[in-house]
């Protein structure tokens, strides 16, 4: 099978008055040569024989796709501008909602979030204003002394002092944890990550679920 | 081009330089040119263990110093002709020794041995410092105890820091030797298992050395126990000399086969 695609410049019209239609397109036969006519209603012999004549091509009673109104086109605009204008607003709630969080974050995570996944090893200090995330070992002998907040991952067997709003810590029976100059009972921390705070000058230590580290809730 | 490795231990005590000894004769025995040094100025032991004090001319600080050639002072074994062995200075102390003196003998053994193995001294002073600042890989002897893995984990921390190569953006190849393990001992969770001991520090396992009642009398003797066939301590090194020079030598649990022969006898008796 073969095809081909044209485009084709279409003029609609309706057939109310026979005469009328005659006469307008036997002044203007010319501009419809290279155009479709699509005539909607039924045609006599003599106008059939007329289009011949003129070797005007028509179709009868096609339905062509509709064209939309210039009002409804007005609509539509206007909806669209209702929908940019709502996306916008929610937007901006969200960005409102963000900012909040991250604010909220930062209350608990001080400033400066160092993360280092190294093994702090026998003999070294790290001494952080800021916070820090830990994903490695505290050997013994090693010390942290930090004055944000702490979160380690792994056993802690060395020094650790922190002057932040709180610690995590795993189960580390070998470390010797002050929290704000106060020693922190190893048996006291659960296998799992433990939340070490302060809570009206009382150190509260509660054992969290992994599904519950969620710090922005 | 030789290959510089560092025996270190950060404690004192725990068979540094008896592993010097014996990993310097089994690597000679895979027909390996082998020196040894001893980097412990002021307080030699390697002449003795390898059974040579007698035979010390010259040392290595005089060498360092362009007293004397390097082909001078350099002692051959009795035992073995690829291994060969530069003695410590027993007079003078730690110092004597810069980073430029230290790498201008080091690049002058390279070329003519293919493993310089170097016996540090015990602690973290200036004399273990220069020890490791050319070092292309580490032995670390430790032995099972709390105390021992402390030391060797700071020695590997300043080894990580301090190290020519580390600075270079390299890096230092870092090997554990567990010595003296007391299969018994670690079963009935008295002594630290090995797979403690690798969490803490946390670097590739060289070979695991059983309490050996042998070591004594052969470090006495200057007779190196790896010369003993029977020794299981001796034959603990032989595998890990393999291991050095590149065989493929499988690990055995020395901890868990005697597990297996105590459960044997526990059955003779039942």
């Amino acid at each position: 099978m073969k095809g081909k695609q044209y485009s084709v410049k279409v003029y609609e019209t309706t057939m109310d008055d026979e005469n009328k239609f005659l006469s307008f397109f036997d002044a203007n036969h010319l501009l419809f040569k290279d155009r479709l006519i699509v005539i909607h209603g039924s045609i006599s012999e003599k106008v059939k024989k007329f289009l011949e004549e003129k070797s005007l091509k028509y179709i009868l009673n096609l339905e062509l796709p509709s064209s939309r109104s210039t009002q409804e086109v007005e609509k539509e605009r206007e909806n669209r501008a209702k929908l940019e204008e709502e996306e916008q607003r929610l937007a901006q709630e969200r960005q409102l909602l963000m900012e909040e969080k991250i604010s909220r974050l930062s209350d608990r995570l001080q400033n400066n979030l160092t993360v280092l996944d190294e093994m702090v090893r026998s003999g070294r200090e790290l001494n952080i204003d800021g916070d820090l995330l830990l994903l490695n070992r505290v050997n013994s002998g090693a010390t942290i002394n930090i004055k944000g907040n702490l979160i380690i991952t792994q056993v802690v067997e060395g020094d650790i002092r922190c002057y932040g709003n709180f610690m995590m810590l795993i189960n580390s029976p070998k470390a010797n944890i002050i929290f704000h100059d106060v020693r922190v009972d190893n048996d006291l921390l659960d296998e799992k990550l433990n939340r070490i705070e302060l809570k009206d000058d009382e150190i509260v230590i509660t054992p969290v679920l992994k599904k519950e580290i969620t710090w922005v809730s | 081009m030789g290959i510089v490795i560092a025996v270190i231990s950060g404690k004192g005590g725990v068979g540094k330089t008896t592993a010097t000894a014996n990993l310097g004769l089994g690597i000679a025995t895979n027909d390996e040119k082998v020196i040894l040094v001893d980097f412990d100025i002021g307080q030699r032991n390697l002449d003795m263990i390898l059974g040579l004090e007698n035979r010390v001319v010259y040392d290595m600080v005089q060498v360092m110093d362009a007293e004397v050639g390097v082909n001078q002072a350099i002692i051959k074994s009795k035992v073995n002709d690829n291994l060969h062995f530069l003695a410590a200075s027993q007079t003078k102390d730690k110092t004597v020794l810069s980073s430029q003196k230290v790498k201008h003998l080091l690049d002058a053994l390279k070329e003519e041995y293919d493993y310089i193995i170097l016996d540090a001294p015990a602690g973290i002073e200036s004399g273990y410092e220069h020890t490791i600042e050319f070092a292309d890989a580490a032995i670390i002897v430790v032995n099972p105890e709390v105390s021992s893995i402390r030391d060797a984990d700071r020695a590997i921390g300043i080894l990580d820091s301090k190290s020519q190569k580390v600075k270079e953006g390299g890096d230092v190849h870092k090997y554990l030797v567990i010595n003296r393990i007391v299969p018994e001992m670690v079963q009935n969770g008295e002594m630290l298992n090995s797979q403690d001991i690798l969490e803490i520090l946390n670097i590739k396992l060289l070979g695991k050395i059983p309490e050996d009642k042998g070591v004594i009398d052969a470090s006495n003797q200057g007779k190196p126990i790896i010369l003993d066939e029977k020794s299981i301590a001796g034959q603990a090194y032989k595998r890990i000399s393999g291991r050095i020079c590149g065989k493929k030598i499988d690990f055995v649990d020395i901890e868990a086969v005697n597990k297996g022969l105590l459960k044997k006898f526990a059955g003779i008796f039942k």
